[in-house]
């Protein structure tokens, strides 16, 4: 390890003399100031200091020599000063030893596989494994179905609960319906008070069971799950040639019916398809989209939907634990920030409520624990830092993100945090929401998410101030600097970016749809293609 | 796995990530480590000596991964099972000693020295391993684990500081310990590391050392020169320790084992090893998975370790741990490679020059597959090879054979060969003033940065120092030329080939721009631009009429697009190993090359370039579509071999002037300018009507056609055609169209009197007609050949329009051609 202090350079004055043509013991001075350590060749210094100087040309040889060794010697001096003058320390006692040994014993351990603490395979990691293998396998159908039975079964309980506290809240509708119209001849406020709060605490104290009650069951799904991948995989393991194996712990439903495709819903979405080439010489190709929807629809749970598309679900499974991820940019406004640490997402984690998290902790805790990690950061830091450095929570162009393995189309989603500055028309490549998805194409290159959906507006709503103008000037804005990001994490090694998906509000008019469409072409070049001649 | 049949071996480690927003000095983001650290490697690579295991190749890898490809041989001295005698164990102090001093010589600093990392063969030959790892990661800055181990730690390293001696330190333990046996058993680094430190209080490190473990007889017993060497290695202060040099000349003293002499390398052993591994991996070899299955790369999957949130300062919380340092080594059988070569005998490994050669069975294949095929390859290098140790004497061989192909790993060296590189060209690069700051050193910082940085050796730190330093050689060595930008592209692929020889890459650079872009980097060039682009037209219309016509009439001229093609002989618009493949064609074909390129490229656009208008051509020129590289070079091979020379000829080529009036062609620029199709020598027209490969239109009256004409001449009268049209019509039209079909050159030639006729006509062609005459079927040269200049260029003009393929003006009319071969025309009766 050497640091910055004893890598600096000092100068050394390189003296030479010769004596000159007339005169044997009259001599010519000459001082070169060197750098010690040199970096160049010593040989090219003496050729520009004999033109400088116009020394003459048969002292070339002898200065070669003589400027070698000068920076040989010099070199080994001040290695040798430095370190001498540190041994001499140590001897004095002036050193702190422990403080040197335990700075090198923590770097033994933390980073060298032999002086490491031996840790075995995490859970999760074999759980990914076998998942990985399996999904992969004869029995991914099985694991599908079985997925999609358990989000059943959770659906169905939902769907109770949904009932129920409507049931509720009808009664406790009309029984307060009654109260109020008596009041003042057999009630009093105070019976309509206390009324109103038993109701309160009846609605709790059926939401809070059927809480219970659904904790209770994705509990009892995901270790039911966990237990029956690892007996497969072991099975699997055991018979080379597996044929699908029929031990679900269901037995077989049939598969459902294919879902009526999303077209014949209602209207077609708009979407249109670019292939795009980045790079003057060397030319990386990507895919890009623009479509107009809610990002949501990515976001759909396996049980809500008859309209879950099984191939779209089959593709995600068999992602999950790739070197191809996919991600969602969704938007967190700072202000819902107010409440609770992270917003509460609301939409997102109703969605991921319908189905049972398998593999990674259910949402809300994963929120928690975002929420833990980013205060003890921010308790970290000194309180002289920077007033950016030194805040309480999250703000504009921060991010933080959730893994979910029963979204239908996503595996990663970076929530990231915008202010209401990014419903003004005049935000610029530096405002921080813009460099937030440069953090987030950043660690998905470093993460290996290969599919990104962003909205291309940075908005998922459209409101009555966003023209046409301005929604061309914000996709502009958005695309350039997707487009400069896209160029800077090429260089890093990281995950190539396969699909670059950006979306428009749903409910954009088709004829802006179009202009924002057209700027893809315009702000990516994308190829001529090469027309076969059949001349 | 026998260790006796890899020769080869890999490590692997992940370079350190920049900490969040972090920007150079420049504004431009930082260089990534390991971008950084694979420059750096690029001069371990060239490091030969008998007890360094050679570097051959370091790899990059997806998130900062760097693997190591290095030489082994023989044991580890850590995996010894038996002890070394005292003669033994001087030996190997003898050799390192010697590997220790040949690399403080050359810069480098070890640092990492441990018994794990050298290596004893059965002739007690001894090669240190991964000497390199201390050096290429910028001293460890740019790795977060530490290097080395701490046993063999000198205590100066340990306090931070530590240089070279550092490594006699190292030795001095390892030597003491192969005496003793292993030192500090069972210690955690912690305690060994403090063991170290208080060695600090004593005057004798080795006999503390040896007391703390109880061994002092032992010690003792060592024999006495040995023990003063280990006790010179062990001095606490740096200044008093033994440097290598001290030590190989006090172990000359010591009595040691010999070196046995190896029984003498046969077949792939006696090959140069650089050579071994290129063909190995041609084999099929593949460095990365052996590494996974010997469990040194392990994927865990990504989706696990996803960070848990990004601030905005950049600021990752949660997230993948970085990975650990495994020492581990991989070790790769040569198998594969010796069964794909099973078939080869003996003397095929040493190829004679006079001996009939060898190529293996790929020959007829194309260039693509030649150039992975293993066989061919392996024939191709050794021949190159042995022609390259023969340099300059077999320039000529070399050039003959580069003709066909050129084995990729000898690139550097061939082309060096092809551009008649010779001399000391070290010592010329040294005598060059490369840092001197002169006004264009700014425009250089600006371009380098942003010079084929997709490529990984030339995107570091180092490589941009080299290309500074290159570029500021060549305009320092060759005023009045000035920096353009493009000369840096020009010069990145000869940095890249070059990377560790920037001697040769300066050489390669002087002698390949007055070949090919003489003048071109003068101060005011228009005049070397204009003529160049202004023959580039000519010889894209006496090869793609129809094509040159159409852009002709909408006004795209080559100044809009071509500029760049020939100014950094398309460097600056293809990727390196386009440019490979062009160069390689470039040097071995000749300075008439690039101009048949251009042509042969917007032949290859023909389709879309007929059918765009001026701004399409524009688009479709700042974005170039995929063209087919190696398809357009056989292309403009074959069209440079078919072109008469003197219709390539430029006033500012590097060539001696033409005095001969045959040989002369030469107008003034402006003329040359209006002047559709090229003109061609009376030296070549002779040559081409002796071999029949060229139809004579005579543009003159049928009178005088008929009083004496070129024999086999066609007779189009000037006065008969229709100029405007785009249709062979008239007299003779048929018989050009019977002549163009043949494959010949058709040179047109005019008469003074018909001149006088024609500078009155208008010219204006018509740009809706298509001429449908014989365009595409026609694949001759057309001479058009007429008493003077100006008729003949007219009419050219017209042919060219009507999509007739090679057409040329005859320089000087029929009247010097009768002057100077009055034998090849024949009188006729009427």
């Amino acid at each position: 390890m050497i640091t910055e202090e004893n890598r600096q350079n000092v100068t050394k004055t390189f003296e030479f003399s010769f004596p000159t043509c007339t005169n044997e013991d009259v001599l010519f001075k000459l001082q070169v100031p060197v750098q010690i350590p040199h970096g160049g060749s010593t040989r090219e210094l003496v050729q520009r200091v004999i033109n400088m100087f116009n020394i003459p040309v048969y002292l070339e040889e002898e200065l070669n020599e003589k400027l070698a060794k000068f920076v040989s010697d010099e070199t080994k001096n001040f290695h040798n000063e430095r370190d001498e003058k540190l041994l001499n320390q140590l001897k004095n006692s002036e050193i702190n030893v422990d403080s040197i040994v335990k700075n090198w014993e923590k770097l033994f351990k933390d980073n060298v596989l032999e002086y490491a603490e031996q840790k075995g395979t995490s859970d999760e990691e074999v759980f990914g494994a076998a998942y990985h293998k399996l999904v992969h396998s004869p029995a991914l159908e099985t694991i599908l179905q079985v997925e999609r039975t358990y989000a059943r079964t959770v659906a169905d309980m939902l769907k109770n609960r949904e009932e129920d506290i409507a049931k509720i809240t009808q009664r406790q509708t009309e029984e307060m319906e009654e109260k109020v119209k008596l009041l003042n001849t057999f009630t009093t406020e105070d019976d309509i008070n206390a009324l109103a709060a038993s109701h309160f605490e009846e609605q709790s104290m059926v939401e809070g069971r059927w809480g219970s009650q659904l904790d209770a069951l994705w509990h009892a799904q995901r270790e039911e799950y966990r237990t029956w991948i690892m007996t497969m995989v072991e099975e699997y393991q055991g018979s080379e040639a597996l044929n699908t194996p029929s031990n679900s712990p269901l037995g077989l439903p049939p598969l459902p019916a294919p879902p009526a495709s999303r077209a014949a819903e209602g209207v077609p979405r708009l979407e249109e398809s670019f292939t795009i080439h980045l790079g003057s010489q060397l030319k990386q190709t990507h895919n890009l989209r623009i479509v107009a929807m809610d990002v949501m629809d990515l976001c759909r749970a396996e049980g809500e939907s008859d309209s879950s598309d099984l191939s779209t679900r089959l593709q995600t499974a068999l992602g999950l634990y790739s070197s191809s991820l996919s991600c969602v940019v969704l938007l967190c406004p700072e202000s819902d920030l107010d409440s609770s640490p992270l917003g509460e997402s609301g939409l997102l984690q109703e969605r991921a409520r319908a189905a049972t998290e398998y593999h990674f902790p259910a949402p809300a805790a994963q929120l928690q624990a975002v929420a833990e990690r980013l205060s003890a950061e921010l308790d970290k830091r000194p309180a002289d830092a920077s007033p950016a450095r030194r805040r309480r929570r999250l703000r504009a162009g921060d991010i933080y993100v959730t893994r979910h393995s029963n979204l239908a189309e996503v595996h990663v989603v970076f929530h990231l945090v915008v202010d209401d500055s990014v419903r003004s028309g005049d935000i610029n490549s530096r405002h921080p929401v813009i460099l937030g998805l440069r953090n987030i194409l950043k660690t998905c290159c470093c993460h290996d998410v290969t599919n990104i959906t962003l909205p291309l507006l940075l908005t998922h709503e459209l409101t009555d101030e966003m023209t046409a103008a301005w929604c061309v000037r914000r996709a502009e804005l958005v695309l350039k600097c997707v487009k400069g990001f896209m160029l800077e994490t090429g260089s890093w090694g990281g995950a190539a970016l396969r699909g670059l998906q950006v979306a428009a509000p749903p409910q954009l008019a088709p004829p802006v749809f179009q202009s924002l469409a057209r700027l893809l072409p315009q702000v990516f070049r994308t190829p001529t293609p090469l027309k076969l001649n059949t001349e | 796995m026998s260790e006796d049949h890899c020769r080869f071996a890999a490590t692997t480690y992940f370079a350190k990530n920049h900490p969040g927003e972090t920007c150079g000095s420049n504004g431009l983001p930082l260089t990534p480590s390991s971008i950084t650290i694979l420059g750096r490697a690029q001069k371990l690579l060239t490091i030969n000596h008998t007890n360094l295991c050679t570097y051959l190749d370091v790899i990059r890898e997806k998130h900062e991964r760097i693997i190591v490809v290095s030489e082994v041989g023989g044991k580890p001295l850590k995996d010894l099972n038996y002890k070394l005698s005292y003669e033994n164990i001087s030996n190997v102090g003898r050799q390192v000693s010697s590997a220790l001093e040949y690399l403080h010589e050359m810069q480098f600093t070890h640092r990492t020295l441990a018994p794990d990392n050298i290596l004893l063969d059965e002739q007690n030959r001894v090669k240190l391993f991964n000497y390199g790892m201390f050096y290429m990661t910028g001293g460890g800055s740019d790795v977060s684990f530490p290097l080395g181990l701490p046993k063999y730690l000198s205590p100066e390293t340990i306090l931070n500081g530590g240089g070279p001696s550092s490594d006699v330190w190292s030795l001095g333990i390892i030597l003491l310990e192969l005496c003793l046996g292993t030192l500090w058993t069972n210690l955690k680094p912690g305690p060994v590391l403090r063991r170290i430190l208080t060695l600090v209080h004593s005057n004798n490190a080795p006999e503390r050392i040896a007391r703390e473990h109880d061994c002092y007889d032992k010690y003792m017993k060592i024999p006495e020169n040995l023990r003063n060497i280990i006790e010179k290695c062990l001095k606490m202060m740096p200044s008093e320790r033994a440097t290598p040099s001290e030590l190989v000349e006090e172990f000359s003293q010591v009595p040691c084992t010999e070196v046995l002499e190896a029984p003498p390398p046969r077949g792939l052993a006696g090959c140069r090893l650089q050579f071994v591994y290129h063909w190995w991996q041609l084999a099929g070899g593949d460095v990365l998975a052996e590494l996974k299955t010997q469990g040194l790369v392990k994927n865990s999957p990504p989706i696990l370790s996803m960070p848990v949130a990004v601030l905005l300062d950049g600021c990752t919380l949660g997230g993948k741990t970085p990975a650990l340092f495994d020492r581990r080594v991989a070790h790769y059988t040569l198998d594969r490679l010796r069964a794909r070569l099973a078939h080869v005998p003996p003397a095929h490994f040493h190829p004679l020059m006079h001996e009939p050669r060898h190529t293996g069975d790929a020959v007829s294949l194309p260039r693509i597959i030649r150039e992975r095929d293993t066989e061919y390859q392996f024939y191709r290098i050794l021949w190159f090879q042995r022609l390259l140790d023969g340099y300059p004497h077999t320039a000529d061989l070399i050039k003959q054979e580069a003709a066909t192909d050129i084995p990729p790993l000898l690139r550097a060296a061939v082309w060096a060969a092809l551009l008649g590189v010779r001399g000391d060209v070290k010592d010329q690069y040294e005598r060059v003033d490369k840092e001197t700051p002169t006004p264009t050193d700014r425009q250089i910082d600006v371009d380098i940065p942003r010079c084929h940085q997709y490529s990984w050796r030339l995107a570091g730190g180092g490589a941009h120092a080299a290309l500074r330093r290159l570029l500021k050689a060549w305009l320092a060595t060759h005023p009045p030329a000035v920096y353009w930008q493009g000369l840096d592209s020009l010069t990145a692929p000869f940095l890249y080939l070059n990377f560790c020889d920037e001697a040769r890459a300066f050489a390669c650079l002087s002698a390949f721009i007055p070949a090919y872009l003489h003048q071109f980097f003068l101060k005011d060039n228009s005049q070397v631009i204009r003529e160049y682009l202004a023959k580039f037209r000519q010889t894209a219309a006496y090869h793609e009429p129809a094509l040159a016509a159409h852009l002709a009439d909408i006004g795209f001229v080559p100044e809009l697009f071509a500029i760049p093609w020939f100014l950094t002989m398309f460097s600056h618009v293809f990727p390196l190993h386009k440019i490979f493949l062009i160069w390689d064609a470039l040097t071995a074909g000749g300075a008439r090359l690039p101009l048949a390129l251009g042509a042969a490229l917007l032949r290859r656009l023909r389709g879309l370039l007929l059918g765009a208008g001026f701004n399409e051509c524009i688009l479709l020129f700042s974005d170039l579509p995929e063209v087919d590289i190696p398809g357009s070079v056989e292309d403009a091979l074959e069209m440079s071999r078919k072109t008469p020379p003197s219709i390539s000829y430029r006033r500012f080529a590097n060539q001696p002037p033409v005095t001969d009036p045959l040989d002369m062609v030469e107008i003034p620029l402006d003329a040359l300018l209006t002047e559709t199709s090229p003109r061609i020598s009376i030296r070549d027209v002779v040559t081409l009507v002796q071999e029949d490969r060229c139809t004579v239109v005579d543009i003159r009256s049928n009178l005088l056609f008929e009083k004496q004409c070129v024999r086999g001449s066609i007779n189009m009268p000037y006065s008969g055609v229709q100029l405007g049209t785009r249709e062979l019509r008239g007299p003779g039209g048929e018989a050009l169209r019977r002549a163009g079909a043949r494959g010949t050159t058709l040179v047109v030639a005019g008469d003074e009197d018909a001149a006088a006729v024609l500078v009155s006509t208008d010219t204006s062609g018509d740009p809706g007609g298509a001429g449908a005459g014989g365009r595409g079927a026609l694949g001759t040269t057309l001479v058009v050949a007429g008493d003077e200049d100006a008729a003949a260029v007219l009419f050219s003009d017209y042919l060219v329009k009507c999509g007739v393929a090679r057409v040329c003006v005859l320089h000087g009319g029929l009247g010097a051609l009768h002057t100077h071969a009055p034998g090849l025309f024949t009188q006729r009766v009427a």
